[in-house]
């Protein structure tokens, strides 16, 4: 059997002359000197730079009142998390709009990987287990999150809008998760309710509910463009 | 195989003259995918030539039709010559090509399923339209071999198998970790040989084969 497959790749595969001449034909008028997209790593710089001037400009407008009730040590891990975090989910991002780039995890291992160790952090710094308004409160965290993650998800695909996302659902899973962590670090910037099941749930909850977001935009792109062609 | 260059090509095939005209420019498609990126035109055919067997094979192990292999391959290169600039020096050639290739390849698929769930057929097309040759003889065994396997992991592996990809590669064009190609390979293999073996007991029971 692989003798059989390899025996077939050694033998060579003929395309008709006059169809290679048809393409190069078709490619020759428009044929002009082209920038190639910068490197990875300027790509994914800028989304996170996005990231965190949408986070800081959410919470310059809203108050300062969860980083100025947060001790050092909890400054320093959850924005040094969330900052890994963000790198991570921009190269992925980056990845996905560059056609044969190396992905490192699929979407749905990106989203468990940040949810993780959002919740790990959370449930590490946080120890108030007391609710107070669980839902009604939460519920306005999650919106105001979304709120900041939505532009963040627009202008990252902005940056990346030269590429070509070769499955759209996948890239909008990506971006929208990555786009979520501008609303946590905002959330985490502004609100003052340090209650550990408030924090766990409903500021983490930005990630994975930005990330449907995205996957539901990529996917009315997707459709959109079907019925296009 | 690309790796080999176009010697090999020319070793066994017919396109002798048109070889030779290659590997005066150069053979290596990452050097000729930056010159077609600065707008030279003789880069541009040259890596038509080179890459346009592989991914016609491709599409001909995927869709079983001449014809639609033939439209793809247009489709394709028309897609690559827009996004041309997404292509990174110093990234492999191979796998971004097959990406574009893929990505193709799914569009016309969910077309044609949408063409077909909307459109009565009137009269059966002749599939294969153009002349058979030696080697489309064998393009079509290559597909007959891999037809029984799911999409997946038909792809896999042809790009593995008969294009002599590397497991990293084949992850790259499929937008997917090696881990997921290795097992995709391992239950493709599965497949395969139990459909063999199933073939040869069935075989074997009727009296064809002893």
């Amino acid at each position: 059997m692989n003798d059989a497959l390899e025996k077939a790749g050694h033998v060579p595969h003929q395309v008709e002359p006059a169809l290679l001449d048809r393409i190069s034909n078709s490619i020759r008028p428009s044929l002009r000197p082209v920038h190639p997209l910068p490197p990875t790593w300027v790509l994914a710089s800028g989304l996170v730079l996005i990231c965190a001037a949408l986070g800081l400009a959410g919470a310059a407008r809203a108050g300062f009142y969860g980083i100025e009730r947060m001790v050092l040590s909890e400054r320093v891990l959850i924005f040094s998390t969330l900052g890994i975090l963000a790198w991570i989910a921009a190269r992925e991002f980056v990845s996905e709009w560059i056609p044969g780039s190396r992905r490192r995890f699929t979407p749905s291992m990106l989203l468990t990987i940040l949810s993780a160790a959002l919740l790990t952090v959370f449930a590490i710094l946080f120890r108030d287990y007391h609710t107070n308004h669980f839902v009604s409160v939460g519920v306005v965290c999650l919106f105001t999150g979304l709120l900041h993650a939505i532009p963040a998800g627009l202008l990252g695909w902005l940056v990346l809008r030269k590429g070509l996302a070769v499955d759209s659902v996948s890239a909008g899973v990506v971006g929208g998760a990555l786009a979520g962590l501008a609303g946590v670090a905002m959330l985490e910037l502004h609100c003052p309710n340090f209650e550990a099941l408030h924090v766990l749930f409903w500021h983490t909850a930005v990630v994975p509910a930005s990330a449907a977001l995205g996957g539901a935009v990529g996917l009315a792109l997707r459709k959109r463009s079907r019925f296009s062609s | 195989m690309l790796r080999d260059g176009v010697q090999e090509q020319n070793r066994t095939g017919g396109s002798l003259a048109e070889g030779s005209r290659l590997m005066c420019l150069d053979v290596n498609p990452e050097r000729l995918m930056v010159s077609y990126q600065a707008g030279d035109f003789a880069a541009a055919r040259a890596l038509i030539e080179l890459i346009s067997p592989q991914l016609h094979r491709f599409f001909i192990v995927q869709t079983r039709s001449r014809v639609d292999a033939d439209d793809l391959l247009q489709e394709t290169w028309l897609r690559i010559h827009k996004v041309r600039h997404t292509y990174r020096r110093g990234e492999p050639v191979l796998p971004w090509f097959y990406a574009i290739a893929r990505h193709v390849r799914i569009d016309h698929y969910r077309r044609v399923l949408r063409t077909a769930a909307r459109e009565q057929r009137l009269e059966e097309v002749p599939r294969q339209a153009a002349q058979p040759s030696r080697e489309s003889d064998h393009t079509d065994e290559l597909a007959l071999i891999l037809a029984p396997l799911p999409e997946s992991q038909r792809e896999v592996l042809e790009m593995l198998k008969v294009e002599g990809m590397s497991l990293e590669e084949v992850a790259r064009a499929t937008s997917s970790s090696v881990g997921s190609v290795k097992q995709k390979v391992h239950r493709a293999y599965e497949n395969l040989r139990k459909r063999m073996s199933a073939t040869g007991l069935r075989r074997g029971q009727s009296g064809v084969l002893p």
